[in-house]
């Protein structure tokens, strides 16, 4: 039970953990400071919370699957953030910093309300069944903190990488888990039925399946699925195609003063 | 004129999409002391069929499959329904993610 519980906290940290990360290290990169992570954390805390404390009437909605739209939403939220936060890091001026800082704030928030939320939900279970949730807490700590190591990793690699090869990791990263976060949002509507779903293209699961450790890991961060519909697959190229663009517009204030990544 | 064109064209898949639903065949599972009921159900392949859960416990689950990518939160003394398929003939297992050691299940498409 106890490996059960720290499994399912680690699935709910590792993709907002790796986000962060990335999100963290552009701040870094352009020495914008922490505050607005601390102000985004605690607004997304919140956020989880009165999400999960109405989910009984919010999953009521439309039919009964006003979940799925609003999970959905939250996604494709965070994709637009994202595609924006692509657009604005290659400029460098106070303006764009403050819109970069905003944007990365909605994006951290948001995760953390789609994430949180189930997590709060799980927790509830505990109390609610009246069973040892000090042993739960322990465990889902433990799932936290490797959620948490595996962000740090991804933090300090970044931070201590020659500046270019960060900016790339960065871009590359992004862009996968943005192409992720389209894909599930895309899976949710089709889930709710208001979009079509169809027989898969591909079965993969023979060579990596999303139950394994690694598995899960891919799905955090690039969203593997290892069945997807033609429609999945389309929605997940066009995003990572849309996102890859926007990284690509040319800037046309770019200082040469950035602060270099050691 | 080009707008018009898109919209004689997606109009009748909206409609034809919301009359598929209305022959959508329903199909019941029950979450009772953590368990399925029943934990094996067949359903028609190549077909769309509209899962309807009841989650009978005080508790909530999540059920949850990697084989047909469907997840979702189902509070206590709730019910949620989720739209699966058209499949494959084959075995789809699915699982109450809180309680995994005992809420294990299949569809099983024929």
């Amino acid at each position: 039970m106890l490996l059960d519980i720290i499994i399912i906290v680690l699935r709910e940290t590792l993709e907002a953990g790796v986000l962060i990360s990335i999100l963290l290290s552009i701040s870094a990169q352009r020495n914008i400071g922490v505050l607005w992570l601390v102000l985004a954390f605690t607004l997304g805390v919140v956020g989880a919370v009165v999400y999960a404390e109405n989910l009984g009437s919010i999953s009521g909605w439309f039919e009964f699957v006003g979940q799925e739209v609003v999970n959905a939403f939250l996604q494709y939220a965070i994709y637009c953030s994202l595609v924006f936060i692509c657009i604005l890091r290659r400029k460098n001026s106070s303006t764009n910093y403050l819109n970069l800082k905003l944007l990365m704030g909605v994006a951290v928030s948001l995760i953390i309300v789609r994430e949180g939320a189930e997590l709060f939900v799980f927790y509830s279970s505990f109390i609610q069944g009246g069973e040892n949730w000090i042993k739960a807490a322990t465990s889902g700590f433990i799932g936290l903190l490797i959620g948490a190591s595996v962000g740090a990793l991804c933090f300090y690699s970044l931070i201590t990488a020659s500046a270019n090869i960060a900016r790339i990791v960065q871009q590359a990263i992004l862009s996968l888990v943005a192409g992720g976060m389209v894909l599930q949002a895309t899976q949710l509507l089709m889930q709710a039925d208001w979009l079509t779903s169809s027989i898969p293209i591909w079965d993969s699961s023979w060579l990596l399946s999303e139950s394994s450790v690694i598995g899960q890991l891919a799905y955090a961060i690039f969203g593997y699925e290892a069945t997807p519909s033609l429609l999945e697959l389309c929605a997940y190229l066009i995003a990572v195609f849309i996102i890859t663009i926007a990284s690509l517009i040319p800037r046309n204030t770019y200082s040469h003063n950035m602060k270099p990544l050691r | 004129m080009k707008f018009i064109y898109n919209l004689l064209i997606i109009l009748p898949l909206i409609i034809a999409s919301y009359v598929a639903q209305a022959d959508t065949p329903i199909v019941n599972i029950v979450i009772r002391d953590h368990l399925f009921y029943p934990s094996e159900l067949e359903i028609p392949a190549h077909t769309k069929i509209k899962l309807v859960v009841k989650n009978e416990d005080s508790t909530p689950e999540e059920f949850e499959s990697y084989e047909l990518n469907r997840e979702k939160i189902i509070l206590g003394n709730k019910q949620a329904i989720i739209f699966i398929g058209p499949l494959k003939p084959g075995e789809y297992p699915f699982f109450g993610e809180f309680n995994i050691l005992t809420a294990q299940g299949k569809l099983i498409a024929k």
